[in-house]
């Protein structure tokens, strides 16, 4: 599962809340049918957390961290030292293991963070936003061993608000949005309930103007248009193979040069977009 | 009791790696004594070897910083964001607070180990109760003041810097208006009403009271001994009670 929404909708907040970290103001929440408030210790058994910013080790190494972490949730002894060589060797920690937390880069302290729950294999796994930080070589090494992970027999929470990794990640995704769960299904059902299920980019030479865009609003197999740049068009419509020859009909007759039509699948940005009216990238103001 | 001893010692291993901060506690205390406190005690002369009374004094003050230290490592902790982490491991409360409690416990005798050691030995002739009981005297007003700033640590969690401020105000205040340099006695006027609201005072002068000081320069030790453990009781109840509900209401910084 992964939650999906921008800085601030609530994400890290609801995964603190899980962890039993933070206290639910009201309502109530459960992880594997335990409640958190009434039963913090059995799910912090069985959960475990890499958190956004791994901080506050500044004067231990990435090994001992690991081993504390494994000893603590409860490891075998037998396994605890081949599982924290194999996953450090795996994320490319081993190099770095005698060096001290404060002196490794942001991603590899992201990979240690990352590392403490791959040792753990908790039933229950949360990672918030696993991978910022890290090179697109190490997001992918990541995101196989989270992948792994849940075929192991792991649940795995994952809070993101990168496009790419939610699609690589999940099997079902939330949509947070201010704090408010806006939808959750798979990814392939979240698509396809976008109404117009193509998407045509277009790009125009010089400014788009208003009548324009109104225009190619009231094209036939227009779901709905969204200017994203000042010369640049985003159309989700019905048939764009019967589409785009009437658009660009449109563009010669209002004397438009078109430089560039694009047609795509929507992506989970676009599902974002779909139910919550705003980009992904951009920032919630509250 | 294993979990405790494992978050203690990974505590712990953040002091020694390397152990520069109480190597300087060790010189600091040397550095004193050897010349501040040895210039000094050529200058007072209401006290007849005041080089031990300075000694003692400078003991307290250390316990005091440590234990205080202790407190406030705490609340830099949560906002840090290693409580979180802390707080996600599979430990009940208890353990946790019981380890931040003994892990400061411990870096206090780490601490004052060596300068008690060369206290004591400058005092000499002292037999092991009278040093057991001044040792637990210097663990009970640590409790009280690492409790005392555990308890104050809610005013962190609105603000750090009003934290800060206030703790450092406090500790200046308490530092200054009490015992740990001279006896009550030969405090001026103005000074004794606040020395008496002070824990050092309580504390500076049963330890000095079990290392066979004069007890006519001390206080009661009836009354330090209930104000110490008033404090400790109190304070320490306090700043879990406060702990429990506000800490799993703080985000990281």
């Amino acid at each position: 599962m992964v939650l999906l929404g921008p800085n601030g909708s609530g994400k890290t907040t609801l995964l603190l809340i899980l962890a039993t970290v933070l206290k639910p103001s009201s309502g109530s929440a459960r992880v594997m049918g335990l409640d958190v408030v009434a039963q913090p210790t059995r799910v912090r058994q069985i959960l475990g957390t890499a958190f956004q910013e791994a901080r506050g080790f500044w004067r231990h190494k990435p090994a001992e961290i690991l081993r504390f972490h494994a000893t603590i949730c409860g490891v075998p002894k037998d396994k605890r030292e081949t599982r924290i060589e194999q996953v450090m060797k795996d994320l490319e920690l081993w190099d770095a293991r005698n060096k001290l937390f404060m002196h490794l880069s942001g991603g590899q302290t992201k990979r240690v963070e990352v590392a403490k729950l791959l040792v753990q294999r908790p039933s229950f796994a949360i990672f918030d936003e696993p991978t910022s930080q890290v090179d697109l070589r190490g997001k992918r090494t990541i995101w196989e061993h989270i992948r792994q992970l849940t075929e192991e027999g792991s649940t795995v929470l994952v809070a993101t608000n990168e496009v790419r990794e939610a699609e690589y990640l999940a099997d079902r995704i939330t949509v947070l949005d201010l704090g408010q769960n806006v939808v959750c299904d798979t990814v392939k059902r979240l698509k396809d309930s976008i109404s117009g299920g193509d998407i045509v980019e277009l790009e125009v030479d010089g400014p788009l103007d208003k009548d324009m865009v109104d225009q190619v609003g009231r094209l036939e197999g227009t779901v709905r248009v969204a200017a994203v740049g000042e010369n640049q068009l985003r159309a989700y419509v019905s048939m764009a193979e019967a589409w785009v020859p009437k658009m660009t009909s449109l563009c010669y007759e209002n004397n438009t040069k078109l430089v560039s039509v694009r047609v795509t699948e929507p992506s989970l940005d676009d599902v974002f977009l779909h139910f919550t009216g705003k980009a992904l990238g951009a920032v919630t103001s509250s | 009791m294993s979990s405790i001893l494992r978050l203690i010692w990974f505590d712990l291993k953040q002091e020694l790696n390397p152990p520069v901060w109480i190597i300087m506690e060790w010189v600091t205390f040397g550095l004193q004594l050897g010349i501040f406190g040895a210039l000094i005690s050529q200058l007072v002369t209401g006290i007849s070897d005041y080089l031990q009374f300075y000694a003692v004094g400078f003991v307290v003050m250390m316990t005091f910083e440590i234990a205080s230290h202790t407190g406030r490592h705490f609340v830099e902790h949560a906002h840090e964001g290693r409580l979180p982490y802390l707080l996600s491991l599979p430990i009940p409360r208890w353990k946790l607070f019981l380890s931040v409690a003994l892990q400061g416990a411990t870096e206090l005798a780490l601490l004052i180990t060596v300068p008690l050691l060369v206290t004591l030995a400058l005092i000499g002739n002292l037999t092991a109760v009278s040093v057991t009981a001044a040792v637990a005297t210097l663990f009970w007003l640590g409790f009280g003041v690492a409790g005392l700033m555990l308890a104050l640590s809610f005013i962190a969690f609105r603000s750090t810097d009003l934290y800060t401020a206030i703790v450092t105000g406090l500790s200046t205040i308490i530092i200054r208006f009490s015992t740990v340099l001279y006896p009550l006695i030969f405090l001026p006027r103005a000074y004794v009403g606040p020395a008496l609201f002070s824990p050092l005072t309580y504390g500076s002068d049963l330890v000095r009271l079990f290392l066979g000081f004069d007890p006519s320069l001390l206080l009661d030790p009836g009354t330090a001994a209930v104000v110490l453990t008033a404090l400790a009781v109190s304070t320490l109840g306090l700043g879990v009670l406060l702990l429990q509900r506000l800490v799993e209401g703080v985000k990281s910084a």
